[in-house]
């Protein structure tokens, strides 16, 4: 029997890029702040390089949530970054929705590389937010 | 697929282990069918590991390495070169981030974190049990710079690119050299001339024989790309045998002759010269040059000269290089009928006029044909324009204008100088010049431009009216000989070349850099770099600060002779690729192009242009692209090994 | 060491940007470089600021990937915590130098753990944080320093041997002792930056004495990411201000503290700083009491009418005076230019726009020669139009604000402009050989 008092940890899978989000999630770490550890990073040299399949298949293997720490406009590839990543969120988003699923399971932010405190934030809302809906 | 792993996790003291408990991680690891060991190390990063792992490499010869230790950031180029020095691939390194991510982040809960590093370390196996041996790709490059635009900064770079070693084919459309720096006298600090400056570089230029130098030459087309690129160059000819000395004797007679009068740009059309011209006597190069454009080929001049000749056709050149370095400057702002009382009240000039106007004038200040001796200087025409467009702030101009009065102070007798400014822009050092000008006696009145001055006619000159800041509400009215409209800098008009090399512009229209801090030079056209005032207004030396910075990037780029380039790069299954073209339009580097392939035209990323970023691989329809070592296998398994 | 192992190509004296962008860009071309840095780590001041102006662009990411490439790169070896003198010109092409690396008393075996910081029961003002807060005298210098090693503060330690024992790694070492080497080098870069006006020499701003005035370097703490509160508060009493003034032209264009000249830079970090506060204190009112708003870069008028539009108040005045108020508030008595009256305003915190002055350090470098200043002390530029690295000792070049007041973005082509310099002075001299 499942204990419905106590809400789920909800499984986040995060997008991180190699020169701007991820080091602040290293600098989190660093500066020993704590976030939930059902927080997995996976690294992509941009955040416009996520593609939405990744993104499905992590909801189909079980993620409760995707979280795209995104370039934002320190992106040293394009200043179109932000406005690329928004798109791809929105196509996920519709994808999402097709396929019935609640589109908010999808978060992005703008990570900066030393935004170890809002990553961290985030990540803390966005677990909490998922085990609700999840324990509902 | 790589099927002899070799994993090594790492305590770092205790700073892992404390939290993580590594023997678990360990085991869980040995169950990996791919794993052939697994290690648990005091420091993963200490000499004796870093032996320990080469031995291990070599001995067991494993064919992927996993360390899971702190973040890659640190040590991901120490592990990758004990790859190397073992004989493995660089590539089918993976390194595991289980101290930043995971033990100190949550160094609270030991139990989760260990879980955590756990399936950490088996998504870096998948990815490394996918990953593939990859080589960085060379291509080959031209130690030759094409450098467009010979005013300062494209002098200065092209004589610091051949000192570094490099070839240069330095391009100018007019048929001299010197571009705006040839037209001002007096310059701020050092006081040489304009002309002095460039006639010193002229010299340098012409004793240099990594310089090859073409005037009356315009870029036409290009194509290839960085290392390579091909340009084509057409040159109008100047109508005069090269080989012939300048009689200065002699040219003043064909000048006489030459029945062509034109405006003279040089002067900024303060008069007038002849179709056969030089901007001043001794400009470079020394041969004077036929206008093409405007010359009627009435013959008066060969009668006396029969060097002239008419014979000269146009040509066409093909140049090879491996960077382009654009020095294409600036126009200055002309403003509009009526703006300030230009062109509709006597006596208003621009800046750039008034700087002619000293040089052209040696005893007295003379402006049509009356004696000058009150001028006022209106600030920011042009620029920080509330309703106009330029936005910018010219930069150069409240030092040039207050220069410029105090040249006409040292130079004529009784002058007497108003600056009508919107607040002053000497930065750094330039404050002096502000400090002489107001201990000189210059009368500095500023306003905002809600409350701009206006012009009108007083009979003898300009009548200027204007709300001073300090006496608010209450309007000055000044009576001026001789009103200058401190005019800043705009983009040049012409700006074919930036079609041809696709050059990307910015808000306030000039050429836009990539990053002002990280890569000023560079622009996303990789190989083209730019430098001076066609990438926003700059001084002389701010010009030539950023020219040298170019030509040190443009060298560094290509003086190898080959240009290593990281092997993460898109590539296209021409097979799905169904030619949409979204990958082409999302692409910053313009780095995809199409291609015939088996009867069809499909995309195809040039390798020399690719940076890797992998904004093409989620827009294609088709999903025909992927990114190497980011490929959706790779992706999908660390997927699955996370859950 | 061997004698092989002290010949390089070119000696980068300083590790901030301008340092930094010089040795990456000679040790691209192939030449071998020693970068010797005073501070324990490289990274200068940029490495300190938040956002950075016009592009609001933050400033570590910046930064850190060109530290983290300047000290992986196999061309540039770098000395922190280290001096350099006795610089001698022998001939073209040949000078020598001493290096003196100074004792860190931590291995570099360091695994930057902290735990040495942890047990380290001395508490002392940490000058990475601009003295807003403490750090322990066994220290990483801050979060993201490069080399990221502990030191020990030797001045301050009481040698009760904590950190020696619980360092994991055997790192702390105090038999160090500094070490002198002779180097021989081809050229020299002077990248040694620049030095921020100390305020307490204008007694009337009351800086020191008051609390609740700080300097623009200590805001820019309080903004950046990796800052100490997590806030912007007022040092005083802790509290959150929400009228803060801006004294530009502090320590600038002011005859009476001997440095006439505009530091370039002030007006825009004032006005960075004031769109940050902003965003920070969504409620606080900002006021800049300006003599002229230097906006003259690319960008920069646009990003100062964007601030002006977001409601920073800008009064052209020239500040008489600050007093305290007994609840710690500060009273500003200052020349109205506009209505020509001396006016007062009362705020919360007064924020100094402290201006740039010359490092004097290189003048105490060099051996048998003289690095020439020019009248403001920074290093002369011999021929600032047309060579503008060029110094008054041939094969001694000069980058960044080393030279004069400076922005990042002129730092940095200064800093190109100084590597192609001694680039080609390098192959010239080849050649001639």
């Amino acid at each position: 029997m499942e204990d419905i008092t106590k809400p789920k940890e909800a499984k986040i899978l995060v997008f991180s890029t190699e020169k701007i989000s991820d080091p602040a999630i290293d600098l989190a770490g660093l500066l020993k702040m704590h976030y939930p550890p059902k927080v997995y990073t996976i690294n992509v040299p941009c955040s416009s390089a996520v593609k939405p399949r990744w993104v499905m298949h992590a909801f189909e293997k079980g993620f409760d949530g995707v979280f795209i720490a995104a370039d934002g406009t320190d992106c040293s590839y394009s200043e179109k970054c932000t406005d690329n990543t928004s798109a791809l969120i929105t196509l996920i988003h519709t994808q999402m929705k097709e396929k019935g699923m609640d589109p908010a399971k999808l978060k992005m932010a703008a990570i900066c590389s030393v935004c170890a405190e809002p990553f961290v934030k985030h990540m803390i809302n966005f677990a909490s937010f998922l085990s609700n809906i999840k324990s509902n | 697929m790589k099927n002899k792993i070799g994993v090594y996790i790492c305590q770092c003291g205790s700073n892992i282990s404390d939290y993580v408990d590594v023997e678990k991680v360990k085991e869980a690891v040995m169950a990996e069918d791919v794993v052939l060991l697994s290690k648990t190390t005091m420091f993963a990063c200490a000499d004796s590991t870093q032996k320990e792992m080469a031995s291990d490499i070599k001995e067991q010869n494993l064919d992927g390495l996993v360390v899971a230790s702190c973040s890659p950031k640190l040590h991901l180029y120490t592990f990758r070169n004990v790859a190397i020095r073992a004989g493995l691939n660089p590539y089918n390194y993976v390194q595991v981030n289980i101290r930043e991510q995971c033990s100190w982040a949550h160094s609270d809960k030991p139990k989760d974190a260990t879980e955590k590093a756990i399936k950490l370390v088996l998504a870096g196996i998948h990815r490394a049990k996918h990953s593939v041996a990859l080589k960085k790709q060379k291509i080959s490059s031209e130690n030759t710079v094409i450098v467009v635009g010979a005013g300062i900064a494209g002098m200065r770079s092209s004589i610091e690119l051949a000192n570094m070693g490099s070839q240069v084919y330095l391009i100018e459309r007019e048929h001299f050299v010197g571009g705006r720096t040839s037209q001002w006298n007096e310059l701020f600090t050092t006081g040489e001339t304009g002309r002095d400056v460039i006639s010193e570089l002229y010299k340098q230029i012409k004793s240099n024989s990594n310089i090859t130098l073409f005037t009356g030459a315009e870029v036409v087309s290009k194509s290839g790309s960085v290392g390579n690129f091909e340009i084509q160059v057409k040159i109008t000819p100047r109508y005069i045998k090269p080989d012939c000395e300048l009689d200065m004797e002699k040219f003043e007679k064909v000048l006489e002759v030459c029945p062509i009068e034109v405006e003279d740009d040089f002067n900024f059309g303060l008069n007038k010269r002849k179709a056969i011209y030089k901007n001043y006597p001794s400009e470079f190069p020394e041969i004077p040059a036929i206008d093409d454009k405007t010359c009627t080929r009435c013959g008066e001049c060969v009668k006396l000269c029969p060097e002239i000749d008419f014979e000269q056709k146009v040509e066409t050149l093909n140049l090879i290089a491996g960077a382009i370095l654009l020095t294409t400057g600036f126009d200055p702002y002309e403003p509009k009928e009526g703006e300030f009382g230009y062109k509709t009240v006597d006596s208003v000039i621009t800046l750039q006029q008034m700087k002619r106007l000293i040089e052209l004038n040696n005893k007295e200040l003379i402006y049509n044909g009356k004696k000058i001796s009150k001028i006022g200087y209106i600030y920011c025409v042009g620029s920080r324009q509330s309703d106009g467009e330029n936005k910018y702030c010219s930069r150069y101009c409240c030092t040039s204008a207050i220069h410029t009065g105090i040249i006409t102070k040292e130079k004529y007798k009784n002058i007497q100088n108003f600056h009508f400014n919107r607040g002053i822009r000497t930065y750094g050092k330039q404050e002096l010049l502000y400090h002489e000008a107001s201990e000189s006696g210059d009368v500095f009145l500023q306003f905002f431009d809600d409350t701009t001055p206006s012009i009108t006619m007083n009979g003898k000159g300009p009548k200027v009216i204007i709300e001073d800041f300090l006496t608010k509400g209450k309007e000055i009215e000044v009576d001026l000989d001789l009103l200058v409209l401190v005019t800043g800098m705009v983009p040049r008009k012409e700006r074919r070349i930036s079609d041809i090399l696709k050059v990307p512009i910015g808000r306030d229209k000039f050429y836009n850099e990539i990053h002002p801090k990280l890569r000023p030079v560079e622009t996303v056209i990789d190989g083209v770099h730019i430098a001076g005032a066609c990438q926003s207004p700059k001084n002389i030396t701010e010009s030539v600060k950023s020219a040298l910075a170019a030509a040190a990037k443009a060298n560094s780029l290509i003086s190898k002779g080959e240009i290593e380039l990281e092997p993460t790069l898109a590539i296209i299954d021409k097979s799905k690729c169904k030619s949409s073209g979204d990958c082409i339009k999302i692409c910053p580097y313009d780095a995809i192009r199409t291609v015939e392939h088996d009867g069809k035209t499909v995309s195809e990323v040039n390798n020399s242009s690719c940076k890797g970023c992998g904004m093409c691989i989620p827009v294609c329809p088709e999903n025909a692209i992927q990114l190497i070592g980011y490929t959706d296998i790779e992706i999908e398994s660390m997927i699955e090994a996370l859950i | 060491m061997s004698d092989q192992t002290n010949n390089y190509d070119v000696l980068v004296v300083g590790g901030g940007i301008a340092g930094e962008e010089t040795a990456l860009n000679l040790a691209n071309i192939g030449y071998k470089i020693i970068m010797v840095e005073k501070d324990l780590s490289i990274g200068g001041k940029m490495i300190h600021l938040s956002k950075v102006f016009p592009t609001l662009d933050c400033s570590a990411c910046i930064t850190t990937p060109k530290v983290s490439e300047t000290a992986r790169h196999p061309n540039i070896s770098i000395f922190t915590n280290s001096e350099v003198g006795e610089i001698e010109k022998i001939s073209e092409n040949n000078f020598t130098a001493i290096l003196t690396q100074k004792p860190r008393y931590v291995t570099e075996d360091c695994t930057g753990c902290q735990l040495c910081e942890e047990a380290c029961p001395v508490s002392v003002e940490d000058q990475f944080q601009y003295e807003l807060v403490g750090r322990k005298a066994a220290y990483i210098p801050f979060s993201i320093a490069n080399p990221r090693i502990a030191a020990i503060d030797i001045e301050n330690c009481i040698l009760c041997g904590l950190c020696e024992k619980v360092c994991p790694a055997d790192c702390i070492d105090f038999t160090q002792e500094a070490i002198k080497t002779k180097i021989n080098i081809k050229s020299v870069v002077m990248a040694t930056g620049y030095q921020i006006f100390d305020p307490t020499i204008i007694t009337r701003y009351g800086f020191g004495k008051f609390k609740n005035v700080v300097t623009a370097m200590q805001m820019e703490r309080q903004l950046v990411p990796t800052r100490p509160f997590n806030a912007v508060l007022r040092p005083k009493d802790g509290k959150m201000p929400d009228n803060i003034a801006y004294v530009l032209c502090t320590g600038s264009r002011d005859d009476t503290v001997g440095n006439p000249i505009c530091s370039q830079v002030c007006c825009m970090y004032s006005t960075k700083q004031a769109q940050l506060l902003m965003g920070a204190l969504p409620m606080a009112d900002v006021t800049i009491y300006y003599i002229h708003v230097r906006a003259f870069g690319k960008g920069f008028c646009e990003f100062y009418n964007q601030t002006v539009g977001m409601g920073v108040e800008y009064i052209k005045g020239k500040i008489g005076k600050i007093d305290e108020a007994e609840n710690g508030d500060l009273i500003v008595r200052y020349e109205d230019i506009e209505s020509g009256k001396v006016k007062e305003a009362k705020h919360d915190l007064v924020v100094l726009a402290t201006g740039i002055l010359a490092n004097r350090d290189y003048q105490s470098m060099f051996k048998n020669i003289v690095l020439e200043p020019d009248k403001f002390n920074y290093v002369k530029q011999v021929n600032d139009l047309s060579s503008p690295s060029k110094t008054s000792i041939g094969g001694v070049f000069v980058a960044g604000t080393a030279s004069g007041p400076m922005d990042i973005p002129d730092s940095i082509l200064s800093a190109g402009a100084a590597s192609a310099e001694t680039a080609s002075y390098l192959r010239r001299a080849y050649n001639e050989k």
